[in-house]
């Protein structure tokens, strides 16, 4: 459709015999196929391609087809030089293509933005949780008041997938360490077997990962009470002769702001990168709501 | 009974791909792999064998499943 618009653009404007020395964009699909025309027989296509390119190629591959029209026009006088015209396509087909990577980053934004907005509203992790650290201290969700948390839920005897996402955020961890101006991140991990995990198993558990990752495990009502704030589903399996047992859990690493509000969140699916990025976006973000 | 270490848990990990390495080779024959099975048996707690066994079953299922291999019924008279 775009295609055949220009089309008649061009032969209706070539026809009224409009000036080619106004700079109106219109009359830039004038004199542009101008300059490809002489051009074509100099330099390779490749060479033009400017971040607007394609709308630019179009046009040439379009105005190309009219030759004989053109040709008459060829006794006209000159106009503005051809290095000008070079100039002003080019500006032209760059400030396109600004534009189009604009509107883009925009678009991103404004999604992340609903997401976040969306994430707040489902107002995960309201309400206190009181648990054990597995240093044996007591916490509540005041004493992260001030600190970014990535927080995972788990279990010590989990075969492969708590480990797995616990490096993962070990790995976010460090990697938003190393960069400096950034706050540092608390890693927590909250078991969601508390007839197993104890203190001294979980104080076992954190330090094979990270030493400023905290444990947190507490009675079971403690344990049931947070895992219901933040949405968690668990459910331990059938005990076998060695009574043991897997838990079944929902995955998911969350972020908490330094405002002790829920974030986001990140599945398995994410890689260690891509949640770095995300938290460093929310940093970016953050605009504190209590002093 | 404690949690498995990091280092008991990587020597399971580790056990458990030599055994699953090997039934990659042998086609799924367990008959040709028993002596990888019984180092995997060993250092495992049994429910993470159970576990493993469920997830292989799952991932040579999911292969085959994203291969085309299963196909809905065409028709639904006599099910």
């Amino acid at each position: 459709m775009k295609r055949v618009g220009l089309c008649q653009v061009e032969t209706s404007l070539l026809s009224r015999g409009e000036s080619t020395r106004s700079i109106r964009p219109m009359l830039l699909l004038i004199w542009a196929p101008k300059a490809w025309h002489r051009l074509s027989p100099l330099k390779p296509p490749a060479l033009l391609w400017t971040p607007g390119g394609e709308a630019v190629h179009v046009r040439y591959r379009l105005l190309s087809r009219q030759g004989p029209g053109e040709r008459g026009r060829q006794t006209q006088p000159q106009g503005p030089g051809f290095r000008t015209r070079l100039l002003i396509t080019g500006l032209f087909g760059a400030g396109l293509g600004g534009a189009w990577l604009a509107a883009r980053a925009e678009k991103e934004r404004r999604r992340q933005q609903q997401r976040t907005e969306a994430l707040r509203q489902a107002a995960v992790g309201q309400g206190d949780f009181s648990l054990l650290d597995h240093r044996g201290q007591a916490r509540c969700k005041a004493d992260f008041r001030g600190q970014w948390v990535l927080m995972y839920f788990g279990f010590t005897h989990c075969p492969d997938i708590c480990p797995d996402e616990l490096e993962k955020l070990v790995q976010v961890v460090q990697e938003l360490e190393a960069e400096p101006g950034l706050p540092p991140v608390q890693p927590v991990f909250i078991t969601v077997d508390p007839e197993r995990d104890t203190v001294a198993a979980m104080a076992r558990y954190v330090q094979d990962f990270h030493p400023r990752l905290l444990g947190l495990t507490g009675s079971a009502e403690q344990v049931a009470q947070v895992s219901r704030s933040y949405r968690v589903y668990y459910s331990a399996g059938p005990k076998d002769e060695d009574q043991d047992y897997v838990v079944d859990h929902s995955i998911a690493i969350y972020l908490l702001s330094p405002d002790g509000l829920f974030t986001d969140y990140y599945s398995r699916a994410r890689s260690a990168q891509q949640i770095a990025d995300s938290v460093r976006r929310h940093m970016a973000a953050f605009r504190s709501v209590l002093h | 009974m404690a949690a498995p270490s990091m280092k008991e848990r990587q020597a399971c990990w580790g056990a458990r791909d030599e055994y699953w390495k090997c039934l990659d080779e042998n086609t799924e024959d367990a008959s040709q792999c028993k002596k990888l099975r019984s180092s995997f048996e060993s250092s495992c707690p049994q429910q993470w064998i159970k576990y493993f066994d469920k997830r292989r079953d799952y991932l040579k299922f999911k292969e085959k499943f994203e291969a085309g291999q299963f196909q809905p019924s065409k028709t639904t008279a006599k099910s």
